[in-house]
């Protein structure tokens, strides 16, 4: 099965019922999207597909033919990051990280449809992405930067 | 001069700081700094880095006490065969204990170079100055550290006594400093040990016991009966099945073979033990034998209780929760030649790698354990399981191996913290003074094997007791008369340390007692508290929140004025989080004043607003504590308002995120974060602090706000609904609806028991009939026909009427080629198997001549004269006009024939009795041609012809009588078919919106409509051979189904469709099923939610909630959609191994009265869907 992923052909060769994120991250050593929970739960594995929020871990690559597929490697890199990366490191919004993945494909999928969104649209966005530390606060302003709101600095 | 060594002999001297193993060979020693003559710097630490940033505070440090950049530092933590065993990474002491070595360390070391300068300038050291690495006197010569350490390896011994820097002269220490593992975390690196990838690496999965989250017990270990290998054995690179005691895991090339494999395995395990029952949380923990241990006896409180004047006698009471890491556990370890290496997220390397040592009977020098980062564990990783589970299966397979646990394993079993109950006994003396605090809690140990070693039976599954409740069990406050008891206890669930530790749920108590007897008192509760508080440093802190929330005394309860449901509050709770070995220690001192919003309709607590403020010392990095301090509110606030494990007999039944709900954005409290400004003192531990006063300054606020005091947790809408006594009543039950024997009907071709005798009997008459049949003649074999005599627009018209008939649908098996036939059709005579349709003269129809094409299609008949069930629908098929059959029967002979022997059906006598169909035939099938009405369209007519013939429509949408014929009078009521129900396409439809022709339309051709749902199912493949049929068909098609219903006005459907959805949008959850649908499914179906990839149905106008039969939401919820009509639509998740049959009856229910509020509710649920879990997925 052919895929497109961050811009390029991949010939995979798995069932067309494996999950995309299983070849995602073990055929194309891909580290961003994360299992987090196989259900669409939580959005740790999300990438964008067509340009949406997809989550990766409950769509079988049969379902991924002929779609462009972009994970958070294909935003950018340390060197070159997208302009949502850039926010969110900026920000730092994360303790482990482990959810950041989700947010930042979140985020940059909601301001591809709104690029001015308020923070209730923002919250509203993120209200399927789940982080356990606590870094919502951080998060928010992440992508809040990223829209390009100026933000009031911290005490 | 030109260095003309190679790099690798350049610079190879360098400086350590070391002391001598704590465990190990003679001699062995431990590094704490090492800086090379390159000038760069690498920081050892024993602890790890949970998420927290501490990585980036070691360095800071480092860099403070060595003068050099942060930049030039690199932090090492975790690696067994590097770092030094400084214990589990727990109880937020990383920075305020575990980090002082390391600071002397570097400190020494900047001493030792500075010294060594002094000699080689000869200048004296107060002379020198250094600025990143480089020394430099007055009259600026200069050297490097590097140039100091040269060729040399120079290892000195950590010193106690070194001198460290003042406070004073801190330049990196106490600034702000990015996280620096944030940029690879942002951008897909390697960083998680779920990333690691070793050469020839495959991939684990285990096979948990059904004693889910209990780890004490005689059956722990002893319950496997046996592991059927041959049940996965079909599954692709499988590799081994592995096998130890109650241990049994899966190892397959790729992963997600593993995870089917782990799915499929066929375990037996002995009947489930009986655990104890936690259906009563509280009950259980008194029952659980406990042994008092008095952490203090003050004043004389027997004396002061009997002379109280106000007796107060309060019960606390805290549940069950998760840690619950957003990553599951994940681990690879490789059992090879040269060593063992396991990469691990474990909290405890050292204690990790002795247990495996232990599991593997291996000595521990062996063992590598390579640390590397995790999902925030929170205490969950203290028993990191996966690592030994990854270590017995490399070992197994010789080659190294990835495990990583599933979602509801992990919820299942990771290691919960731990229910806890606090009885406090005391009360006010007549002045309004605390006479006396009797407090007494009880805490489950939470030691937490490692599972493996229980599983395996390395180690016994007792239930071992610790001293691990008393964590700031001894209240700050300075009562005269105070005894305080920690009753130890055995763990009933298995647990380990989840932050806040026992702390949080004894300063629950403590906070919320105080705020009584102050109530009682009559006093202000902050004042109250000042009265008994004595530590300078906790009263500056309360007056500055107090200060900074801008609070106002309340001495005297007083109903708040009410907005409309709304009632607010203000709370107050302050701790100093004491932890460790009683008696322990204080990391940094918090209190908290939140604002609540409480439903006085619903229930609903809101926390609209947390002033948190914290004094801990010197701050590293103060952003780093600023983070620390909001991620503890935000999960202390989560913990506090929704969180609680749920249990049946005794085994944890939450495994995913719905029945374990946690914050989401929106129900974020706004968070105003005072930091004291202490960098002169000593730094404090920041990991913990802030949740320590969480529950208790929620639970105040609830009370100003309500003026009832909730002692329980969490303060769902349920428990508060109860509390002000206002019990939830379920919304009135309408009246059951008439029976609508249309819509239930038997169907011979679903497996449904009960029917039976009644089926017989009426067979019975038929065979009278049928005997009375004469059979029918064998048409002779043919040659196959040479497709090439039929033009090629025949062929192509052919396939499309294939796919309207849909014949590749019930022709072809699962993973079979199209039309191959071999698909089981489940009877409740049997099981019947479609036959190969494809031009194989041996095993298909390509010795059929077209007469006998025509004969099966119209009669039933096969070419050899047998008859055929009516499974196929040649009732339908026989309305077919003859240019249309031969087109067909072009198609199939063009197909490539393939040589596919259809298994013999297993039909019972006497279904196995084919003549009995002529009986069954003279009573039911009428072999008409289609006959157009001339009073209707061209089109309707062309639709009918569709829809009754090739398209079979009614074969699953009108009922059938007792005899499995379609009832002609209810024709397209609604049936079932093959365990889904195929609802009516006419008036009759229960769906809130009926169905247009544009609707009809959209759905046939897309498999969505907006007014009704997505196509599931075994309508699914309907709609994806739809495909292949020309749109005025399909429009046709269209106006005749809607030629059915009532005459359509597009604007008043949309109208009503927006009304439906804005009446029945979901606004409190406050029920189990209520918090599933929130968690589970909100993500893809609550209206106006995000966009994702696929379709976003919408429940309030989906049919198969407002239907008669709960069948269809529960097959979907069960089974989900795996094989969507087309692959815009996107796929739905199934459920069935993630809810308990009472979570799924829960959610239907749920969905049904928040979605059709105007239909009855359903009954049986459950029943409902134990009987659908064990019929096939479609």
């Amino acid at each position: 099965m052919r895929l497109t992923v961050n811009g390029r052909n991949h010939d995979v060769d798995a069932a067309p019922d494996t999950a995309l994120l299983y070849v995602l991250r073990n055929d194309l050593a891909l580290n961003g999207p994360k299992y987090g929970c196989g259900l669409g739960e939580c959005g740790a594995c999300a990438v964008l597909i067509d340009g949406v929020a997809a989550r990766a871990c409950v769509i079988p690559i049969e379902g991924c033919a002929g779609r462009d597929i972009v994970t958070l490697e294909g935003l950018g890199t340390r060197e070159h990051p997208d302009p949502v990366q850039d926010a969110f490191i900026s920000e730092q919004a994360a303790q482990c990280g482990y959810c950041l993945n989700g947010m930042i494909i979140t985020t940059k999928a909601l301001l591809t449809r709104n690029p001015n969104p308020s923070e209730r649209e923002v919250l509203e966005a993120l209200r399927y992405n789940l982080c356990r530390c606590g870094a919502h606060i951080e998060i928010i302003r992440a992508a809040m930067r990223a829209a390009g709101h100026v933000l009031e600095a911290r005490d | 001069m030109t260095d003309t060594r190679s790099p690798g002999q350049r610079n190879r001297g360098s400086l350590s700081v070391v002391r001598p193993a704590v465990l190990g060979a003679e001699g062995a020693f431990e590094t704490f700094i090492t800086i090379t003559s390159d000038g760069l710097v690498n920081a050892h630490n024993g602890h790890v880095d949970l998420g927290t940033g501490i990585r980036t505070a070691l360095g800071q440090i480092v860099a403070e006490e060595l003068d050099v950049s942060f930049a030039r530092v690199v932090v090492i933590l975790g690696d067994t065969a590097v770092v030094p065993n400084q214990g589990a990474t727990i109880a937020s002491e990383t920075i305020q204990i575990t980090a002082v070595p390391l600071r002397k360390a570097a400190a020494q070391a900047r001493h030792f170079l500075l010294t060594r300068a002094a000699e080689r300038l000869e200048l004296p050291a107060h002379e020198l100055t250094i600025e990143d690495g480089l020394i430099r006197g007055h009259d600026n010569r200069s050297i490097t550290y590097g140039e100091l350490i040269a060729d040399e390896t120079i290892r000195l011994e950590l010193a106690d006594d070194v001198p460290v820097k003042d406070v004073s002269a801190y330049s990196v220490v106490g600034r702000s400093v990015p996280r620096i593992d944030l940029p690879a975390k942002a951008t897909g690196e390697l960083v998680y040990v779920h990333d690691v990838r070793v050469p020839g690496m495959l991939h684990g999965r285990v096979v948990r016991p059904p004693y889910a989250g209990v780890d004490a017990g005689p059956f722990v270990g002893t319950s496997l009966i046996a592991v059927d290998e041959a049940s996965v054995r079909d599954i692709p690179g499988l590799v081994a099945v592995v096998r130890i005691g109650d241990f049994v895991g899966v190892v397959a090339e790729r992963e997600e073979n593993a995870i089917k494999a782990a799915a499929q395995l066929k375990v037996s395990w002995k009947p489930g033990p009986a655990l104890t029952d936690l259906s009563d949380i509280e009950q259980a923990l008194r029952a659980n034998p406990s042994t008092p241990r008095q952490l203090i006896d003050k004043g004389d409180v027997d004396a002061a209780l009997k002379a109280a004047a106000k007796p107060m006698h309060r019960t606390y009471l805290w549940p069950y929760q998760m840690h619950g890491s957003i990553g599951p556990s994940c681990a690879v370890a490789d059992y090879g030649e040269g060593g063992i290496r396991v990469w691990s997220a474990t909290q405890n390397p050292h204690i990790l790698r002795g247990d495996l040592a232990l599991l593997i009977q291996r000595p521990e020098s062996e063992i590598d354990v390579i640390r590397m980062e995790a999902a925030g564990c929170y205490g969950r990783n203290c028993a990191d399981d996966v690592s030994a589970d990854a270590l017995l299966l490399s070992r197994a397979v010789g080659r190294p191996v990835r495990v990583q646990l599933t979602r509801e394993q992990e919820h299942a079993w990771e290691p919960k913290g731990t229910a806890q109950l606090m009885d406090v006994n005391g009360g006010l003396n007549a002045d309004g003074s605390v006479a006396a605090y009797d407090f007494a809690t009880r805490y489950p140990s939470n030691g937490a094997p490692t599972l493996a070693l229980l599983l395996t039976g390395r180690i016994a599954p007792e239930a071992t007791v610790f001293e691990m409740g008393d964590r700031t069990a001894i209240p700050p406050y300075d009562y005269e008369n105070m005894r305080v008891i920690a009753n130890d206890m055995p763990p009933i669930v298995r647990a380990s340390w989840f932050r806040g530790v026992s702390a949080l749920p004894n300063t629950f108590a403590h906070e919320s007692y105080i705020d009584e007897l102050a109530a009682e008192a009559e006093v202000d509760p902050i004042e109250y508290r000042l009265r008994y508080l004595k530590d300078k440093r906790a009263i500056d802190l309360v007056n500055a929140v107090a200060e900074r929330a801008g609070w106002t005394p309340r001495p005297v309860w007083k109903e708040p004025e009410a907005d409309g449901d709304i009632v607010r509050g203000r709370g107050f709770a302050y701790a100093l989080y004491v932890h460790s070995k009683f008696p322990g220690y204080g990391a940094a001192w918090s209190a908290w004043i939140a604002d609540v919003a409480v439903n006085k309709a619903t229930g609903h607590v809101s926390v609209t607003r947390v002033v948190a403020g914290q004094d801990s010392g010197l701050m590293i990095n103060p952003d780093g504590v600023r983070h620390q301090i909001q991620g503890n509110v935000i999960q202390s606030t989560s913990r506090a308002l929704m969180e609680e494990v749920s249990f049946e007999r005794g085994a944890v039944t939450a495994r995913e995120w719905g029945a374990y709900p946690i914050i989401k954005f929106p129900e974020l409290p706004e968070i105003d974060v005072l930091m004291l400004p202490r960098q002169d003192q000593p730094p404090l531990g920041v990991g913990e602090s802030a949740s320590v006063p969480s529950a208790a300054a929620i639970a105040n606020a609830i009370y100003d706000a309500t003026g009832v005091r909730f002692r329980e947790l969490p303060f769902t809408p349920e428990r508060i609904l109860n509390g002000l006594r206002q019990p939830v009543t379920p919304a009135p039950l309408a009246p059951p609806a008439p029976p609508t024997d249309l819509n239930r009907w038997p169907n011979p071709f679903a497996k449904r028991g009960g029917m039976l005798a009644g089926i017989a009997a009426l067979c019975a008459a038929a065979i009278g009939i049928g005997a009375a049949v004469l059979p029918w003649r064998a048409i002779a074999p043919i040659a196959r026909p040479d497709a090439s005599v039929y033009s090629t627009a025949t062929i192509a018209r052919g396939k499309e009427l294939a796919a309207l008939g849909a014949c590749a649908v019930c022709h072809t098996s699962e993973h079979g080629i199209a039309n191959a036939g071999g698909r089981p059709l489940e009877t409740p005579f049997g099981t019947i198997y479609t036959t190969n349709i494809t031009p194989d003269v041996d095993t298909g129809i390509g010795a059929w001549s077209y007469p006998a094409f025509e004969r099966a299609m119209r009669e039933g008949i096969h070419r050899d004269g047998r008859h055929l069930y009516p499974a196929f629908p040649y009732t339908h098929f026989a309305r077919t006009s003859d240019a249309d059959l031969q087109a067909l029967y072009a198609y199939l002979m063009a197909q490539p024939p393939v040589h596919a022997e259809t298994p013999a059906n297993a039909l019972a006598f006497p279904f196995n009795l084919r003549p009995l169909l002529a009986g069954w035939n003279a009573l039911f099938h009428q072999p008409r041609p289609f006959q157009p009405d001339p009073s209707k369209s061209a089109i309707w007519n062309r639709g009918a012809y569709l829809i009754e013939g090739l398209g079979h429509c009614s074969a699953c949408h009108s009922p059938r009588n007792a005899l499995g014929a379609e009832r002609q009078a209810a024709y397209l009521a609604g049936g079932f078919a093959e365990g889904w129900e195929a609802p009516a396409l006419t008036s009759l439809s229960k769906a809130p919106i009926p169905w247009s022709e544009d609707e009809l339309y959209a759905y046939l051709r897309s498999g969505e409509s907006r007014l009704h749902g997505v196509a599931a199912g075994p309508m699914a493949p309907v709609i994806h051979e739809l495909a292949a049929v020309p749109d005025q068909d399909i429009r046709a098609m269209a106006v005749y189904l809607a030629s059915f219903n009532e005459s359509t006005d597009r604007s008043a459907h949309d109208a009503l469709a927006a009304k439906l959805e804005a009446a029945t949008a979901v606004t409190t959850a406050a029920s189990a099923g209520a918090r599933i649908y929130q968690g589970a499914c909100a993500v893809c179906h609550e209206v106006g939610g995000p966009p994702l990839f696929g379709s976003r149905p919408s429940l309030a106008l989906n049919s198969n909630l407002h239907s008669d039969a709960p069948d269809n939401l529960i097959q979907v919820i069960l089974h989900g959609i795996a094989k969507p009509a087309v692959t815009d639509l996107g796929y739905m998740p199934a459920f069935k191994d993630s809810m308990t049959d009472g979570q799924v009856a829960e959610l239907a229910s749920f969905l049904r009265l928040q979605f059709a509020p105007d239909k009855p509710a359903w009954t049986d649920v459950a029943a409902t869907v134990g009987r659908i879990r064990q019929t096939i997925a479609r």
